[in-house]
């Protein structure tokens, strides 16, 4: 069933054009993740979902129902501040049975349901007396999500919640947002800037640029088969090669200066739907590509020569600038490669057909 | 804390604002406008004469024994607002950088005496400074001779320094303890001497709060009646007195309206001066800052 | 090295001096007074021979003091509340909302706090006169009320303006988002969050009417207040009965600062474990 249908919607703020023509659907229990640099709008359309802005023209629609005039109190949905909002005169327990007292539920049914939230949310009893100043930052994000979800919203509308955690305690709420998702199954609409995180938690990924969606996909599509240039650097290095179009459909083609090999046969899923023909670029992400040694069976090579490594734990980053056009290449080796490389060694680098996705120049860079 | 643009039709503007405007509108515009027409009546008989002319202010004009008391109430102002100033500098800087601790009672004191009945604390110091009061008894005690300091200007400078301090202090206060401590340590660190970081680091940045406690301390002090009269004995009046008297002792409203429309001039224009002498110092100091990124 | 532990020693004894000199300085009318109350001399001279509390009771007996003290409470309740609403709705206004002419209120409702006092009620007295002539009323204590309420209110306005600065509004969006009405909002989370700004406003205007001369000298026509009580006496010439008056009125005061200080501690308490 879909919940949340956001259609062709407009946000200006006097004159500046916010969101422009923003279409989305989010499935119940779905997690979505909103992602973009500052300034994208993906703050803007959770705004417009939880009612805190009006949207300027389109329709939105939850649960079926048209929001457009309906205040915050009255939506189904429930917002995870940024910087929390805990109430810091109210005591843990008051903070979290807020919004049942708000709705007049009596206080036997509140005692019980702000008891399984904080089971649910593993927090201690004993801190329910306790101001939120007195709790660390982890614990009041956890007391932030319990007042959330204790009158069982239909939609949770996380804005940025963990973008203020130390790494350490970023990851392990990450994992506890993952799990909370998977035992309530409400939907959650997710804003972060970090790709990484969406990619983590998120089925489906809504990336958004200067106003605009640029793509909506599950991560695997978003990773390897982004749609734009923009797309494809937001997470992680990634290698992008001039090429040229020479045939789409079914057994598309392209060809480049910079590429030796054969260039022809890639399946219609490897192209950009918008694509039909002409200058694009071909991508091809770090950990698909390797030394062209030997016998290596790879479609396509590039030669250049190391211009730094670095060990990174379980893998090592070669970085190779290329001999044609002085582009830099990044490879990704699992462990250490066969022949050791040093920096100024030639090398013939070397991928699969199979492994690369063509995509659409962006008009303008950024 | 974001800062919400609203139309004068917004209710919550009308009624954040709506009574408090009308207050100020009937109890201190209009009055005020009244005191101006008011100057340009006389009277005769004690009673108002509705003329409609300058007979008033040429008087005031004319007057030596008003600009006379003019004078003084502005010298002994401007004394006061650097005594003012000179006291409380050390203290604020003690409360932000040496009590700790202390600091929540010691400013506790501070508020409650600042908040005690003017005329009881006045007339305390009267028992303090009366010939055979409290000052002269300590005095004979350790073996000093006597001082007989109080209905004198001296006796007046003290009630004024004492009721009106509290507003320097506060606002001095209030403008050092803004300023990051990592400055002061920083020029400690170049080397500086304790004075000289205070006289380079510190003093300058709180020169806000400096400049308004003194521009409080003077509009107050311009219209001081308890302490002239009180302690100084009212033998040598100020604006205050003299107003208080054409208005009960010679039933004189106009002259009494005028002199207060003086006095608020003065007020006016000192503040003005001193405005003009702050933007002109910031600007100044806006220009170093260029040069000295440069 | 020497010079330097100098130097801090003298800045040291320049700081802990100055602060213990103004002390002193503040304290010493007010403890002369509270020990002159206690003499039994009808004289105020120093030294004190011998001690009693006969001047509280005939402080008490007095015909003028109880309905003076009268008056001064309820003087200083009415400034209170109408001084600490007025000046609450104008730091919201001033802080939170932008608006046309916001400089011209910014300077309006400042302006009484840079008016000499005894100026403000001569200023207001005249007024009222017009208006007595012509509505037929004398100035009274609710002229001397409206006075007080005039001058004070900057101070609560700027006393609950340093609470509005530091008010975080996304917790009035968060009441919102679960389930809040408007009145909730105000009633649940804004109002309890500037409450500590409110009562320092509150007692701040409590006291400053309560001690007000000035202002209820000029306005209050033949309605006395303690201060003008005080004033009236002391011109006349001193008696005990005024230091045992003195030592009375710094009862509330007292109280009133020490509440205060104890809520501030209260609420310091929630933010450590």
């Amino acid at each position: 069933m879909t919940l949340i249908e956001v259609n062709h919607v407009e946000k200006y703020y006097g004159t500046y054009h916010a969101l422009k023509d923003i279409s989305l659907n989010v499935e119940d229990g779905e997690f979505i993740a909103l992602v973009g640099p500052s300034g994208c709008g993906k703050t803007s359309l959770l705004k417009i979902l939880a009612g805190f802005e009006d949207l300027t023209e389109g329709a939105l629609h939850i649960e079926g129902r048209s929001m457009v005039g309906v205040p915050p109190s009255q939506r189904p949905t429930r917002m995870v501040f940024q910087k929390l909002a805990l109430f810091p005169h109210k005591t843990i327990y008051d903070n979290i049975a807020f919004p049942l007292r708000i709705a007049k539920v009596d206080a036997t049914t509140i005692k019980t349901k702000v008891d399984e939230m904080i089971e649910l949310m593993h927090l201690k009893p004993e801190y329910l007396t306790r101001f939120p100043a007195q709790l660390s930052g982890g614990e009041q994000q956890r007391v932030a999500l319990a007042r959330a979800m204790v009158s069982g919203p239909s939609v949770l509308l996380l804005d940025e919640p963990l973008s203020a955690l130390d790494v350490k305690l970023k990851k392990s709420l990450q994992t506890e947002l993952k799990r909370l998702h998977r035992i309530v199954g409400t939907t959650f609409v997710h804003v972060t800037h970090d790709l990484e995180e969406a990619m983590m938690l998120a089925d489906r990924i809504c990336v958004m640029r200067a106003g605009e969606v640029l793509q909506v996909g599950t991560p695997d599509e978003i990773y390897y088969r982004p749609a734009t240039e923009f797309v494809s650097g937001f997470i992680g290095e990634t290698n992008l090669i001039d090429c040229e179009v020479t045939r789409s459909g079914d057994t598309a083609a392209f060809k480049s200066e910079t590429i030796a090999g054969a260039c022809e046969g890639l399946a219609a899923a490897q192209v950009a739907p918008a694509i039909e023909g002409g200058a694009a670029k071909l991508m091809v992400r770090p950990e698909k590509i390797d030394f062209a040694e030997g016998d290596h069976g790879l479609d396509c090579t590039l030669d250049g020569k190391v211009e730094e490594f670095f060990k990174k734990g379980a893998t090592t980053q070669y970085r190779v600038r290329l001999t044609q056009n002085d582009q830099l290449i990044f490879v990704e080796l699992p462990g250490a490669p066969d022949v050791p490389k040093d920096v100024g060694d030639p090398v013939t680098l070397g991928f699969n057909r199979a492994d690369v996705y063509i995509l659409k120049a962006d008009s303008h860079a950024g | 804390m974001r800062v919400k643009e609203v139309n004068w039709s917004n209710k919550g503007l009308l009624s954040a604002t709506g009574p408090l405007t009308i207050m100020l509108l009937l109890f201190f515009l209009i009055p005020f406008f009244m005191t101006v027409v008011l100057s340009f009546q006389s009277t005769q008989y004690y009673r108002l004469q509705w003329t409609w002319d300058l007979d008033i202010w040429k008087e005031v004009f004319s007057e030596y024994f008003i600009w006379r008391i003019m004078w003084r109430t502005l010298t002994m102002s401007a004394l006061c607002v650097v005594l003012c100033v000179v006291i409380s500098l050390p203290i604020a800087y003690a409360l932000i950088n040496r009590m700790k601790s202390m600091e929540n009672n010691v400013k506790i004191l501070i508020v409650f005496a600042f908040l005690a009945d003017a005329v009881l604390k006045t007339f305390g110091w009267v028992l303090v400074l009366d010939k055979s009061g409290v000052m002269n008894g300590f005095l004979a005690w350790i073996g000093l001779p006597e001082i007989d300091i109080l209905f004198s200007p001296t006796a007046t400078m003290i009630g004024m320094v004492y009721n009106l301090v509290p507003y320097t202090i506060f606002t001095i206060y209030l403008s050092m303890d803004r300023i990051d401590r990592d400055l002061v340590r920083a020029a400690y660190d170049a080397g500086a001497s304790r004075f000289r970081t205070f006289w380079e680091v510190t003093l300058p940045l709180s020169k806000p709060g400096i400049f308004a406690g003194a521009i409080l301390v003077f509009v107050l002090s311009l219209g001081v009646f308890l302490e002239p009269k009180v302690m100084g004995g009212g033998t040598r009046p100020m604006a205050a007195e003299l107003i208080r008297q054409s208005f009960e002792t010679r039933v004189n409203w106009p002259l009494g309206a005028a002199l207060t429309l003086v006095v608020i001039a003065i007020g006016a224009i000192t503040l003005a001066i001193a405005g003009k002498i702050a933007a002109r110092t910031s600007a100044a100091n806006a220009t170093l800052a260029q040069e000295d990124s440069k | 090295m020497i010079a330097d532990r100098f130097e801090r020693r003298l800045v040291d004894a320049i700081l802990y001096g100055s602060v213990l000199a103004i002390l002193v300085f503040f304290y010493i009318p007010i403890i002369t007074l509270v020990v002159f109350s206690f003499t039994e001399s009808r004289f105020l001279t120093y030294p004190i021979e011998s001690y009693s509390t006969k001047w509280y009771f005939e402080l008490i007996a007095d015909k003028d003091f109880l309905p003076a003290l009268g008056n001064s409470a309820l003087l200083a309740v009415t400034t209170c509340i109408l001084a600490t609403a007025l000046g609450t709705a104008g730091a919201i206004a001033w802080i939170r909302l932008q608006f046309r002419f916001k400089r011209v209120f910014q300077i309006i409702s400042f302006a009484p706090l840079l008016f000499p006092q005894l100026l403000l009620g001569v200023v207001m007295l005249l007024w009222f006169s017009v208006l007595g002539n012509w509505l037929e009323f004398s100035p009274s204590l609710w002229t001397a009320a409206i006075g007080h309420i005039i001058y004070i209110t900057p101070f609560a306005l700027v006393i609950v303006a340093v609470q509005v600065v530091g008010f975080d509004d996304t917790l009035e969006d968060a009441a919102r988002d679960l389930g809040a009405s408007d009145i909730e909002v105000l009633k649940e989370v804004t109002l309890p969050l500037l409450w500590p700004g409110i009562m320092s406003a509150a007692i701040f205007a409590f006291l400053l009417s309560w001690g007000n001369f000035y202002l209820t000298y000029s306005l209050s026509g033949t309605a006395r207040t303690l201060p003008t009580y005080v004033f009236s006496g002391i011109a006349v010439g001193s008696s005990p009965i005024y230091p045992a008056l003195a030592t009375l009125t710094f009862v509330p005061s007292l109280l009133l600062v020490g509440f205060a200080d104890f809520y501030r501690r209260k609420l310091a308490k929630r933010k450590t474990v």
